[in-house]
């Protein structure tokens, strides 16, 4: 555990627990305390990454793992999005409690601070299954059929993965007698017989993998999403199920580069996993009905092009793993959260009934456009640069069948997106659209803002790019 | 002296898989959850048959008490879904979880 980031972690839980005393008796204020620790954690964050001096430096003064301090600016920024949009989104005749909900929320940024910023297995474990806990109540937060069956599938097809991750700890003290990061490294450097360091690795490998929903196993995904309080999916798409799953393969896969030729057959399997995923989750979007089933297919595929860079394994596939990371938090919190306002614009989120939304939501549509145009990996925007990133590392790599089915799949992306947006937004207005009024003007601030942050991050990429290798290309040792 | 570390193994994967036949076999969610825990008991099992195996039973059995904490939290969260579900729905056969498809 990297202790100078140990604040991160503990102020949020502070304020979970704050928050049941102070807003007994004024709900209001559950709202306020969120969303101020959550602001102030994140231009506590802010002023590290984005420091004159620090960029001056050239961040060779930081000396804490880049990946962790990125991930945690992330962690932040959705989840500041997110309760902010929800403090307008909850109604006061709303069936959702503020006080646990925004409690939980608070446990669940704990609870992810404390995944990036662990040095060992086991504690990357517990706090797995505290973000676990506090997702099966966030989706099942508007108490409604629909919630709980998802909150259900979530936990049922979800759990299996922790008793793989467990039984990987039990053989990794049995094959190395450690679970820390930095030791298992030095054994691995030392030249053990590898076979059962990576069987273990590769059992704790399989955990996060069902923990991040890569293909064969994300028959959960679209259920949970689908079923989640509008607000929730956005958190659990943008930065939940990334945290949970997706860092902790990118962590390991880290680690099975060091046995070069010996965990080739992992690596390999990685990657076929990847362009599965890439392949069922753009295919079965395309025939989707429900704005956030679709959503969540094209979260499968957007996780299928992490786990193939990951899977490849070079330090320049694991930057372009990470950036896409970033990214994917960004648009697709973007696109969730306008599924959210749909529903509280126009009463359903359901492509057939909706139609020709850009009068009445002006907004709302150009954003989603925005976003749209981003995960699809159109030029001036961040997922262009990412899925670039990502193309050339696999080309350099020698895995061209799998570069040029990544960028053909691209292509499936832009077809699913256009698809959704001329049902949604274009063409005549139906019933349910006509009676529709755009959202109130502190609801479209988190998506403005996340928009804006799309295009700077595209716009501004050299400047990224220097920092995504300095800090942590340069650090990772290959 | 016994070679238990085999004998471990041998009942560990017996009871891994009477947990999974047990919730491959079930269509009532309660078994279903029982099946889950004693699929995680014989993980737990696992890791201290791993301790006593290398000599490092104290760490074993932190872990041990660590992960049984954190089971309970994530068992207690499960009921409560099932005992709301059940209220809803009135029902707890996992067949009836079928609202959500596309």
């Amino acid at each position: 555990m990297t202790t100078s980031l140990l604040a991160y972690l503990l102020i949020p839980l502070f304020t979970a627990i704050l928050i049941p005393f102070a807003a007994k008796t004024r709900r209001k204020l559950a709202d306020v305390l969120a969303n101020v620790t959550l602001l102030a954690g994140l231009l506590n964050i802010s002023f590290i990454l984005f420091n004159p001096a620090n960029i001056a430096l050239s961040f060779s003064n930081i000396t804490e793992d880049g990946f962790a301090l990125l991930m945690i600016f992330i962690i932040y920024l959705v989840a500041l999005c997110v309760t902010f949009f929800s403090s307008y989104f909850i109604g006061d005749d709303s069936k959702v409690n503020r006080v646990p909900y925004y409690s939980l929320i608070m446990t669940s940024v704990s609870a992810m601070c404390g995944i990036v910023t662990t040095g060992d297995f086991f504690t990357l474990y517990i706090f797995v299954e505290v973000l676990a806990v506090t997702s099966f109540a966030l989706i099942a937060s508007d108490e409604s059929g629909k919630g709980l069956e998802g909150a259900i599938k979530y936990f049922l097809l979800t759990f299996p993965a922790s008793l793989f991750i467990l039984f990987g700890i039990a053989f990794l003290m049995l094959t190395a007698g450690t679970f820390s990061f930095e030791s298992i490294k030095i054994i691995i450097a030392s030249g053990i017989p590898a076979g059962a360091v990576v069987f273990s690795l590769s059992l704790i490998l399989l955990g996060f993998l069902i923990k991040s929903g890569v293909a064969p196993f994300h028959a959960w995904t679209p259920d949970a999403y689908e079923g989640a309080y509008a607000p929730v999916s956005a958190y659990l798409a943008g930065i939940v199920t990334k945290i949970s799953g997706v860092y902790a393969v990118i962590k390991i896969s880290i680690m099975l580069r060091l046995f070069e030729i010996k965990a080739y057959h992992t690596a390999e399997i990685l990657m076929f996993l990847g362009m599965l995923s890439i392949a069922i989750g753009a295919l079965a979007a395309l025939r989707q009905k429900e704005l956030k089933r679709m959503l969540a297919f094209s979260s499968i595929s957007q996780i299928g092009y992490i786990i193939l860079a990951a899977g490849m394994g070079t330090p320049l596939a694991i930057l372009g793993a990470i950036f896409h990371l970033v990214n994917h938090a960004t648009f697709k919190t973007v696109l969730f959260l306008n599924s959210a306002s749909l529903e509280k614009g126009a009463g359903t989120s359901d492509m057939r009934k909706l139609g020709g939304m850009e009068h009445a939501m002006p907004w709302t549509s150009w954003t989603s456009i925005v976003a749209l145009l981003a995960t699809a990996g159109v030029p001036p925007l961040s997922g262009f640069w990412s899925k670039l990133i990502i193309i050339i590392a696999l080309w350099d790599g020698g895995a061209k069948t799998y570069a040029v089915l990544a960028l053909l799949f691209s292509v499936v992306t832009l077809a699913y997106f256009m698809v959704m947006q001329k049902k949604i937004f274009f063409g005549n207005p139906t019933e349910a659209s006509r009676n529709a009024r755009e959202v109130r003007p502190a609801m479209l601030a988190p998506v403005v803002v996340m928009c804006l942050l799309i295009a700077a991050l595209g716009v501004f990429f050299p400047y990224i790019y220097s920092y995504l290798v300095e800090t942590i290309a340069a650090r990772i040792i290959l | 002296m016994i070679n238990s570390f085999s004998m471990d193994w041998y009942f560990i994967t017996l009871i891994f898989f009477a947990g999974m036949y047990c919730m491959l076999v079930s269509r009532n969610l309660l078994r279903q959850f029982i099946g889950l825990e004693i699929m995680s008991k014989s993980c737990l099992l696992g890791v201290i048959s791993v301790g006593a195996k290398t000599g490092n039973l104290a760490l074993a059995q932190a872990l041990i008490i660590t992960m049984i904490v954190i089971e309970v939290v994530v068992v207690a969260a499960g009921l409560s879904l099932l005992v709301k579900n059940y209220r809803i729905t009135n029902s707890v056969d996992i067949w009836s979880l079928n609202n959500l498809r596309g």
